[in-house]
């Protein structure tokens, strides 16, 4: 069971990690001109939803947030029961670091993010719920509009670069550790697989941060 | 010098415990740390108490049966080392020294500082070896071990068994442990063979004994007195998932 | 009791197979009826457990350890000896057969001997198939290395913890046959007392280091394989736990001791720094392979040893021993080494070492070399005393390690007790009056895996039809009580002084009196002091805690007990051989130029001695050489 529960960890977050570049890549439209931005995001949005290929791999994407959710859950209780009493001095911060310590909190602080961010898009685009989202003049549902709204108000910016920095966080353990559970032992791979993995979480920090700055900024 | 334990006692298994503190001021700093356990138990004698229980036995880092929390890290503050080679003069003047046992689920403690390591026995014996009988060994020079491997399985090999690395584990996992011994056979063509059948029952029988997951924190080779390194955890993961997939 | 030593007829060569040829066996069958217990799980009785568990046996083990992979075979480094002649120098059986008996001063039996040097090529097959990580050639065959007292290279290691790597081979076969239920194994008990039944070894009392308990263990035949006793000395290279209580049981109850006085001191030992030091780590010999042993030519010489020019330095093994140097035997190294410091010219903060530099090894083979040969040895010294080898050379000093006494055992490895075997260091058998290095890996180990598992079928072959007594059977009530009664007593002293504190004196003596030189006045007054000791330790000895617990102070203070008689026989054994001899140099007997002198014609015998109640009574083995000369040992 170690086994099979540490690589459904491993497949599911590195999916994910492939997902956050897609995403990535598809949210840097809005720092584009707002003119041209405008509609080469809404199509991007409308194609995103119309495609079968992507409505395939969403189901993956939710299925693979959950299955980490639900392992993450299972190995955690599985760890709390190995371990014995707590030690009353601890500084094993002194031999790893922090966040290789702190996975589960990481994941469970992504996973509110998470909820905020489906609430505030998936949950009006997709299914419907709340305001009505406007149509652009082709008719596509205006998802740049409700986007650069949103990022006008300075909370929302602050609660998505606050919240970006725990997903970089266990981007930069997790992409490694996820290639050693995986069974890549070569310490030279392994050396090269953490570089790309620190960049890697460097690039989603500052990527996600720098858009609702950038959409702030520009609304004002 | 002068110092103050803080030392983990509990009469039993099924005691309780608590932590009692003893000044002691006939310490010096050449003085390795169990010595000076020794010293402050000689005093306990004096005054006719019981002494503190702990475990030790070579005094020279390699049989692996000492091994303390002190101040919140497995065998003191360096890395890398064992208890018994941890000098007094690591400390400072007046330091208070908080020393646990080491705490898993799978090492219970019998009396003060000395914990049950016998799931490492049990890890051991469900594949930790070479199925060969006394008197069926082919000349020695007859398997060929390229020096690269045999390095690489000494380095595996030199596992103590002290358990390091599960009491710093914060998820307690026996993978460091279990890992070295499986690699350390696994590469040679000797053990070869029964790769498969070693890594699996070794695998299950870590889960068994209540260790928990690895999520490579990598205190676990920080800690090791022998410098063994968590790749050999990555590789054990990979023949389990060639032994999964192939062997089923 | 006149001793037999049971040698088979025949050639040298062929006496060990002649043995196996004609010796009694047991059929399959009928092996798994019988129950043999073995008493301790290092290399000898490790493997020893699991081959006759292999064979069908089933097996009894005992350790005071946590688990056996902790026995003290694990700490040697060196390695482990075996005429292979891999390295096309010359060696043989007959040569390494030759080097063992002269290194032992001719104090050994040569049939023994012999059958070492044969089975020691095998030994190296079979842990290699065990998975012993063995240094290699680029090629990928084995290496070798030279060691002390011999001029071929064939030891066999891995890195500077061979033994580590050949118990851990052993413990892994000892854990397979656990696995498959042919071994029973029972870690943190201790053994207290033998329990003979009509003239047979029947079986034992423990106790349980846990809980308390005394338990009593009966089986068909009891195999000691408990290691040596030179924690006598307190200060030693040995684990703490290390002690002689399962073998001064045996003898109290009728086995002969043999050679008790025959210790080694260990030449390349860290120098004792306090009082409360606990343990002399060991420095492998491998290290005088590179390494070059010297004090400065002045006495009582501060300088830091880089500021000694080499002109002003004494390389003393170099200088009275050419054609062996710094590969001098240990006895004659420890010997050299303690002439240098007591005339003043020892080094350190005590006086108390010598220098062993790697300077010239460095400068000529490069870092990583002796990296690569002695890396881990350099880290062990470094953690220890804050030194850098690579930059200043090591400070050694000379501490008691190897004991080559032990239980008298015939060719068979039995005691004189019925069914009682001793193998490995708990015996004496091949080492004689000095231990060549690597040959005690070599000596457990063949003991435990090539010799029991087939003399001991001669013994049981005849015990088919006995059952084993019950262990409520009288003798083991009767040592049952007696152990009881002993832990009593000791826990009701309540005197004011520690175990420790007795320890303390009693190594004092020894170490002053009984270790590196001996002399008649000095014996006669250890005697009388230990006597005393034991007379203090008996009155006024303190042991806290109780006895029904994990209780480390009543542990310590029974092997002590035992220790303080064993060191009595010691220095009556000592007392008696007058002659120098291997590891045994009595101030009496030395030539001008302060050399041992052998007696052959009076003392050419294996002392055995019998309990007697105290009263020690000398039983002699003449040795017969009949395919060597006994010569003068020079390694000039």
């Amino acid at each position: 069971m170690l086994f099979v529960r540490k690589n459904i960890m491993a497949f599911t977050g590195l999916f994910l990690c492939i997902f956050l570049v897609v995403h990535l890549g598809g949210n840097l439209i809005l720092l584009l001109p707002s003119e041209t931005a405008h509609g080469l995001y809404n199509s991007y949005s409308a194609k995103l939803g119309g495609n079968i290929f992507i409505r395939v791999v969403s189901i993956f994407l939710y299925l693979s947030i959950l299955l980490h959710t639900v392992y993450a859950a299972l190995i955690t209780s599985k760890n709390n029961k190995s371990k014995g009493k707590k030690y009353l001095v601890n500084h094993t911060i002194e031999s790893s670091s922090w966040t290789s310590q702190n996975m589960g909190l990481l994941g469970f602080s992504i996973l509110i993010f998470i909820l905020i961010h489906l609430s505030n898009f998936w949950w009006r685009v997709k299914l419907g719920y709340g305001e009505i989202v406007p149509l652009d003049s082709n008719g596509l549902k205006d998802v740049y509009l409700i986007t650069t709204e949103l990022f006008k108000n300075p909370y929302y910016v602050f609660i998505y670069v606050i919240f970006i920095i725990p997903l970089s966080m266990h981007i930069k353990h997790g992409f490694s550790s996820a290639f050693k559970t995986l069974g890549l032992y070569n310490l030279n791979y392994i050396r090269k697989v953490s570089i790309i993995g620190n960049m890697f979480s460097i690039i989603i920090l500052i990527g996600f941060s720098v858009i609702p700055v950038a959409v702030y900024l520009r609304g004002l | 010098m002068r110092v103050t334990f803080k030392i983990w006692r509990q009469e039993s298994n099924s005691d309780d415990g608590r932590f009692v503190e003893y000044e002691v001021d006939n310490i010096s700093e050449e003085m390795s740390f169990l010595e000076a356990l020794d010293s402050l138990n000689e005093s306990l004698v004096q005054q006719g108490k019981g002494v503190i229980a702990f475990d030790h036995d070579c005094r020279e880092g390699i049989c692996g049966q000492c091994g303390v929390f002190i101040n919140g890290r497995a065998n003191g503050p360096h890395s890398n080392t064992t208890t018994c080679q941890l000098h007094m003069r690591s400390f400072k003047e007046g330091e208070v020294i908080v020393v646990e046992p080491w705490r898993a689920k799978a090492f219970p403690v019998i009396k003060d500082l000395v914990v049950d390591r016998s799931s490492f026995d049990r890890i051991i014996q469900s594949g930790g070896f070479i199925t060969a009988k006394t008197g069926t060994a082919p000349e020695a020079n007859s398997i060929l071990v390229g020096k690269d491997i045999a390095d690489s399985a000494m380095d595996m090999a030199a596992c103590i068994g002290c358990g390091a690395c599960v009491a710093t584990c914060k998820n307690s996992s026996a993978a460091l442990f279990t890992s070295a011994k499986i690699n350390h056979l696994n590469i040679l063509p000797q053990g070869k063979t029964e790769s498969s059948k070693r890594v699996l029952e070794m695998t299950e029988r870590m889960e068994l004994e209540d260790f928990g997951h690895c999520s490579f924190t990598g205190a676990c080779e920080i800690e090791c007195p022998e410098n063994i390194s968590i790749s050999n955890i990555a590789k054990m993961n990979f023949d389990l998932l060639k032994a999964k997939l192939f062997k089923g | 009791m006149k001793l037999d030593a049971k040698i088979p007829e025949g050639d040298l060569e062929q006496k060990w197979s002649k043995y196996q040829d004609k010796c009694k066996l047991v059929n399959t069958a009928n092996k798994k009826k019988f129950e043999i217990i073995v008493v301790g799980s290092g290399l000898s009785g490790a493997g020893a457990a699991a081959t006759l568990a292999e064979l069908g046996y089933k097996v009894n083990c005992f350790c005071y350890q946590d688990t056996p992979r902790r026995a003290h075979s694990v700490a040697a480094q060196g390695g482990v000896n075996a005429a292979k002649n891999y390295q096309h120098d010359g060696d043989s059986v007959w040569r390494m057969f030759y080097d063992t008996l002269k290194g032992g001063d001719f104090r050994s039996r040569e049939a023994n001997v012999y059958r070492l040097a044969q089975l020691s090529a095998p030994l190296i097959d079979h842990f290699s198939q065990q998975g012993v990580p063995f240094a290699r050639e680029y090629g990928g065959v084995l290496t070798n290395r030279s060691f002390g007292g011999v001029q071929v290279q064939r030891t066999f290691y891995a890195r500077g913890q061979t033994g580590q790597q050949l118990l851990v081979a052993a413990y892994s076969q000892l854990s397979k046959m656990v696995a498959s239920g042919g071994v029973t194994m029972n870690t943190r008990e201790e053994m207290l007392d033998l329990v003979i039944v009509d003239g047979k070894a029947r079986g034992i009392v423990t106790r349980d280091l846990v809980t308390g308990k005394i338990k009593k263990h009966s089986a068909h035949a009891v195999v000691l394989a408990t290691g040596g006793y030179s924690r006598v000395f307190r200060l030693s290279t040995l684990a703490i736990g290390c002690n002689g209580s399962a073998i001064w049981a045996a003898h109290k109850k009728g086995a002969f001791f043999a050679g008790p006085s025959f210790t080694q001191i260990h030449p390349t030992a860290l120098p004792q720094s306090s009082d409360t030091q606990s343990k002399l780590t060991l420095m492998s010999e491998s290290l005088r392979n590179d390494g070059r042993i010297w004090v400065p030519l002045k006495k009582g010489d501060s300088r830091n040893p880089e500021e000694i020019p080499e002109e002003e330095r004494d390389y003393y093994l170099e200088r009275k021993y050419p054609s062996f140097g710094n590969l001098s035997p240990r006895d004659i190294a420890s010997r050299a080494a303690k002439e240098r410091i007591d005339e003043g010219h020892g080094v350190g903060p005590l006086k108390n070492a010598v220098y062993l530099d790697f300077k010239h090894a460095i400068a000529k083979q490069g870092k990583e070399k002796i990296t690569d040969k002695y890396g881990n040895l350099f880290e062990m010294y470094l953690k220890i005393t804050g030194i850098d080898a690579y930059k200043q050379p090591m400070k050694i000093s000379p501490a008691a390690h190897f004991s080559m006494g032990g239980l008298w055992v015939d060719y068979e490895l039995m005691t004189t007790v019925n069914g009682l075997y001793a193998v490995g260091e708990a015996n004496y058998s091949d080492h004689g009056a000095n231990r060549l290095g690597a040959n005690s890996l070599l000596q457990a180990s063949i003991d435990g895996y090539f010799i029991l598992p087939n003399t001991i079928n001669n013994y049981l072959a005849g015990e088919l039809n006995q059952s084993i007594p019950n262990v409520d059977h009288d003798e083991f009530s009767k040592a049952e009580e007696s152990v009881k009664n002993k832990i009593e007593k000791l826990m009701n002293i309540n005197g004011s002084k520690t175990v420790d504190h007795f320890h303390r004196k009693l190594g004092n003596i020894m170490w002053q009196e009984c270790a590196m030189s001996r002399s008649k006045s000095g014996l006669e007054k250890a005697i009388k002091e230990i006597r005393d000791i034991k007379k203090s330790f008996w009155e006024e000895v303190s042991v806290t805690g109780s006895d029904k617990e994990l209780n480390p102070e009543l542990e310590k203070g029974l092997r002590l007990a035992d220790f303080i008689e064993l060191a009595e026989l010691m220095c009556v054994d000592a007392l008696q051989r007058e002659e120098s001899c291997g590891a045994h140099f009595r101030e009496e007997f030395q030539s001008s130029e302060g050399e041992a002198v052998r007696n052959d014609d009076e003392f050419s015998y294996v002392s055995a001695w019998e309990y007697n109640e105290g009263d020690f009574k000398l039983h002699k083995e003449e040795l017969k050489f009949e395919y060597v000369k006994p010569t003068v040992r020079s390694y000039k």
